[in-house]
């Protein structure tokens, strides 16, 4: 198939709404998420002889903005940048946007769950992926994946005031 | 009978097998607890789900779409004459509109989703571009959609119109939102009255031909959001009236 790296393109326009919320459920706010969704993008592009044709693009583009914001929060680690602290009061990086309680407080207690938990949630409860397609994506077998997923929840429910 | 939690998270996220999720449906008419437990696990499921869903319907910043489109010209050796260029968007499209998504792509977003414009635009006919406009990042009614969405009431249609309105209603932030249907393009979608315009957050693909129903009967996607932004009630015929006569202006005299 010589014209899947052409439709590539077009497809991942069609899959930048998805992409924007994936990566707004791993940031804290929607300007970090539109940077990381900016490198996944441009990485596919780069990458996209690796595209297998037929394969689904969304999940593909998913695994990249895996490895993207791991690496991405590992470097912020490297440099000695600390995060916000929980407490601190104020959150600058909260755009109006953001203005939504709902969207803040979830945002909020997800940033808290440590990286496996907060992809296996995001993947699963944010993006709908089936377990199986979520293993995949992490590159995890699926046992692994329900126990992050399990914890992950347990954490939140409790952050969110639900009782577990 | 037990489950432990990642049973029941399973059963709740429908992963578990017929049989399992068939002896599980029976314990939980048998024991309230359980039952509450699966409840647990779907409230949390649909909470988180509902905190992000409208990220879905924002407009997508111009320099993601320059990024993505940059694409086709990378191929062919242009990349390094296009790179920093703005990509014209909308713009005339010269090459045919991108094949479907296969099924399982629509299958695994219909679960949740309200597409955004941009996915519209690309996979539609050219017929809606004539009545949707591209400017600062945001998606505009003009031409034919912007005069029904200007002045014909839903009260009023036939079902025979070009374009067919659907709700009226005033929305949490105080403004006016329409649905409508575009019956030739096989689009509805939601336009929303900001700064004199219509601007149009969400199209998602309707049935053709099914008359009015296309626009009274808006996709998931357009009603998701309505559902989202509406403050109270849908207008009826005289509130509609009203709010024409205002100009679609909720601070008007």
């Amino acid at each position: 198939m010589t014209s899947a790296p052409e439709e590539i393109g077009d497809q991942i326009v069609g899959i930048l709404p998805r992409l924007r919320r994936f990566a707004r459920s791993l940031s804290r706010n929607q300007h970090d998420a539109d940077d990381l969704v900016q490198v996944v993008v441009e990485r596919a592009l780069r990458n996209r002889g690796q595209f297998r044709p037929g394969a689904n693009v969304a999940a593909w583009m998913f695994g990249i903005m895996k490895n993207a914001w791991i690496d991405d929060r590992r470097g912020h680690t490297r440099r000695g940048e600390v995060p916000l602290p929980e407490d601190s009061g104020e959150h600058p990086a909260v755009s109006p946007d953001d203005a939504n309680t709902s969207l803040w407080a979830v945002s909020e207690a997800m940033g808290k769950l440590p990286e496996e938990q907060r992809l296996a949630v995001a993947l699963v409860l944010v993006e709908g992926l089936s377990y199986k397609e979520a293993a995949e994506v992490l590159e995890v077998p699926i046992g692994t994946l329900t126990s992050r997923l399990a914890r992950g929840r347990a954490a939140l429910a409790a952050e969110l005031g639900d009782t577990p | 009978m037990n489950y432990d939690d990642e049973t029941l998270m399973a059963y709740a996220d429908g992963e578990v097998d017929e049989a399992k999720r068939a002896e599980i449906s029976r314990a939980l008419e048998q024991d309230p607890e359980l039952a509450r437990r699966v409840e647990r696990h779907r409230a949390l499921r649909a909470e988180v789900a509902g905190a992000f869903a409208n990220v879905l319907s924002r407009p997508v910043p111009e320099r993601l779409l320059e990024a993505a489109q940059r694409g086709p010209g990378a191929s062919t050796g242009e990349a390094a004459t296009r790179r920093g260029t703005v990509v014209p968007f909308p713009g005339r499209q010269s090459r045919p509109p991108a094949t479907p998504w296969r099924l399982r792509e629509w299958a695994a977003m219909a679960a949740s989703l309200a597409i955004g414009a941009v996915i519209s635009w690309k996979l539609f006919t050219p017929a809606p571009l004539e009545s949707i406009t591209a400017r600062n990042g945001s998606l505009v009614a003009s031409g034919p959609l912007a005069s029904a969405l200007d002045s014909q009431l839903a009260s009023t249609q036939t079902g025979n119109e070009p374009v067919l309105i659907g709700l009226s209603f005033v929305t949490h932030d105080n403004r006016y939102c329409r649905s409508f249907a575009l019956s030739a393009a096989a689009t509805a979608g939601l336009a929303c009255r900001v700064d004199g315009e219509w601007q149009i957050p969400v199209t998602a693909a309707t049935t053709p031909g099914e008359g009015l129903r296309q626009a009274t009967s808006p996709p998931a996607a357009v009603m998701e959001l309505i559902q989202a932004r509406i403050a109270s009630d849908a207008l009826d015929a005289a509130g509609e009236e009203r709010a024409r006569h205002s100009g679609w202006r909720l601070d008007a005299p």
